[in-house]
């Protein structure tokens, strides 16, 4: 007896001390990164919001069938952030003489897409940013990553983005403020890198077409800066030498406004440089890695900035499919805004 | 006993007050909260000019790698988070010109001045015609009478880069032949550079006490550093060598020479600056990157030029609204290391 309870005590001994590194990741994890407030085991984060009664409601928005394209083009000589790459590669054999299939001479295309996931119009996942190796809702990152892909957090978990877009026109809100300061590289109005949006910027561009956020709404901001990616390559350096974007400040209030998604047509959404030039993209660290919100960069948001200026209506259905990715951490994406 | 029956129905009262205290705290604050939050609404907005030392293209400042432009940039940047309109001079080193500068900013009526111009009689007069004017005055590196002064502390910094240096000789090298080598342009004395060369040479001995320290004067050109340094080195075989180098572009230079003579792993090297050639991002990557934490270069002595803004204009702000500040505010030195460098300098080519 007194040998099985030793025996018991030193089994017990030993799962204790094998668990000892995995319950101090998660404490520390617990002490840096806010808990999902979907639960503990939630790896959606803020598609969370997007419920049938939300999607019905964001139908509303479709009211001439007219679908504005929201992405721009994923082609070579688009601007790369980093060592960022794309490139794909066809195979076309059976065109070559003789080489078609069959008495019907079928032939056939496929393609090898060789392309890291964060490059043109994408979407960031909960898996991209964190803070240390602690990601959304308290995940120790290191204990669910292989070579290959994560093992949680992954685009698998996302439920829909069928929503409500709301965009709001920077370029018009610091016009009309009298604050515009524009890159002479843009052809079209831009504001100037560094520029930084805030609380009050946002609130104005919703004020100016009578629009408040609800729950799951996806917000659009249009700081025209994607004016240097359409002139790709031609532009390129000036578009990733920094970027307008969201603040610290309007960053935490967005998360209060509970909404799903950030998109801007800049290649990183924050303020770039930063406000703080100790901190490094801070505002992912707010709507990701403290929120679950996603942030999607590269987001061509001219033409739905000048439909809203001919229509007064800043609303439409936002419609984007993200690929069940297994384990990956964001994914180029398609979006079209539906009015 | 007349206190103890008396005791607990008092101490019930007191609660009660107290809570019913923090009751009207509680009700009170988000009330308060937005009167300071309308407070800062109503703030207005000041205008401060920034005279810079000099935006000449690629004239270098302080005996660092950084430019005028870089200082300027880090003003353009730091005055987003203030109600500042800055109004920017360049004093092109020119007493006349930082003089012209002053009556331009007075006939503006900005509500403070921040002089940088490393002439200090000048400065004695741009400090009286500010005065006489009613405009605060703020001064950075070079004094003006009377004036809060944000600056460097060259001495310090040297001493960062010695101390470094010595404590790396004592840790790896202990009981080999080690000598120090102070290189740069040594006597450059209105970049201050002596201080720095004071502050190094202290510091190389603080954990080495009877270590030979060279000096080597390269009067400013980093390609006076190769034959000045094989010399030494030729004359020290088997010497280990600590180089204390008085900015960046010498410590790269130093770098070379050891690697023509082929002592890379006789040699250690601090510079001072943290300036781009040393620093760069993640593709970007230079001398002082975490993947090179093998490097000879250990590290550098951070200057934070590039920074400037953001440490003065906080300054000016507190003399704006009226409040007190330390007459003389120094640059927080730091040693950049393969270690740090990403925290002090986050890049943001990331990928």
């Amino acid at each position: 007896m007194k040998r099985k309870s030793l025996s018991l005590v030193l089994v017990m001994l030993a799962a204790l001390i094998a668990s000892a590194p995995a319950a101090l990741a998660q404490t520390d994890c617990k002490t840096i990164v806010p808990a999902s407030p979907w639960g503990p085991n939630d790896q959606t984060g803020a598609t969370n919001r997007v419920t049938p009664a939300v999607t019905k409601a964001a139908a509303a928005e479709i009211q001439e069938g007219k679908v504005v394209v929201m992405s721009y083009p994923l082609t070579d000589g688009i601007p790369l952030f980093g060592t960022r790459f794309t490139k794909t590669i066809l195979t076309a054999t059976t065109l070559a003489p003789g080489a078609a299939l069959g008495e019907n001479q079928l032939t056939y295309m496929e393609d090898t897409w060789l392309s890291q996931s964060h490059v043109g119009t994408h979407l960031d996942g909960m898996g991209h940013i964190g803070r240390k190796d602690c990601y959304y809702n308290q995940t120790p990152m290191g204990k669910f990553i292989t070579q290959n892909n994560m093992t949680k957090l992954g685009l698998e978990h996302l439920k829909s983005f069928a929503t409500r877009g709301v965009l709001v026109d920077m370029v018009k809100v610091y016009q009309a403020a009298g604050k515009f300061k524009g890159n002479s590289a843009c052809k079209k109005p831009c504001l100037e890198k560094g520029t930084v949006i805030t609380k009050a910027d946002i609130e104005a561009g919703l004020k100016m077409y009578n629009v408040t956020l609800r729950e799951g709404d996806i917000l659009v901001v249009h700081t025209g800066w994607g004016d240097l990616f359409e002139q790709y390559p031609a532009q390129n350096a000036v578009y990733n030498s920094g970027e307008p974007g969201i603040g610290k400040e309007a960053a935490k209030w967005l998360v209060t406004q509970k909404i799903v998604a950030v998109g801007s047509d800049s290649w990183g959404v924050e303020v770039i440089p930063g406000e703080d030039p100790k901190e490094a993209f801070i505002v992912h660290n707010i709507l990701i890695t403290d929120a679950g919100i996603h942030i999607m960069e590269n987001v061509r948001t001219d033409l739905m900035a000048a439909e809203a200026d001919r229509t007064k209506r800043a609303t439409f259905f936002f419609s984007m499919t993200v690929p069940k990715a297994v384990g990956l951490t964001g994914n180029f994406v398609a979006i079209e805004g539906i009015r | 006993m007349y206190r103890a029956s008396r005791t607990p129905a008092l101490q019930t009262g007191r609660r009660r007050f107290f809570l019913w205290v923090h009751f009207a705290w509680i009700l009170l604050l988000p009330w308060l909260g937005g009167a300071a939050v309308v407070a800062g609404a109503q703030e207005r907005r000041y205008t401060v000019a920034f005279a810079n030392l000099t935006e000449a293209p690629g004239t270098t400042l302080e005996g660092t790698g950084f430019t005028g432009r870089e200082v300027r940039e880090s003003f353009v940047l730091a005055v987003r988070r203030y109600p500042i309109d800055l109004v920017f001079y360049d004093n092109q080193r020119d007493p006349k010109k930082a003089l012209a500068n002053v009556e331009d900013a007075v006939g503006r009526k900005v509500d403070l001045y921040i002089q940088y111009l490393d002439d200090a009689a000048t400065n004695v007069k741009v400090g009286q015609r500010l005065r006489g004017a009613g405009v605060s005055v703020l001064a950075i590196n070079t004094p003006v009478p009377d004036a809060p002064l944000y600056t460097m502390d060259n001495r310090a910094a040297g001493r960062i880069a010695g101390e470094a240096l010595s404590e790396y000789g004592a840790k790896n090298w202990r009981g080999l032949r080690t000598i120090g080598v102070v290189l740069g342009h040594l006597r450059a004395q209105e970049q201050r550079v002596p201080d720095r060369v004071q502050g190094a040479s202290e510091g190389l001995k603080r954990h080495l006490p009877t270590i030979k320290v060279v000096l080597l004067e390269t009067q400013g050109n980093p390609a006076q550093v190769g034959p000045l340094l094989a010399k030494v080195l030729a004359s020290h075989p088997a010497t280990k060598v600590l180089v204390a180098a008085m900015d960046d572009a010498s410590a790269l230079a130093a770098k070379s020479a050891l690697d023509s003579a082929g002592r890379l792993a006789d040699g250690a090297i601090v510079g001072q600056g943290v300036d781009r050639s040393v620093h760069g991002g993640m593709n970007d990557r230079k001398e002082i990157d975490p993947s090179n934490r093998g490097s000879i270069v250990v590290g550098s002595v951070a200057f934070y030029l590039d920074r400037y803004g953001y440490e003065v204009l906080p300054i000016a702000m507190r003399m704006l609204r009226g409040e007190t500040v330390a007459p003389r505010t120094v640059t927080a030195h730091r040693l950049i290391t393969a270690a740090n460098v990403f925290i002090e300098y986050p890049p943001y080519d990331m990928n």
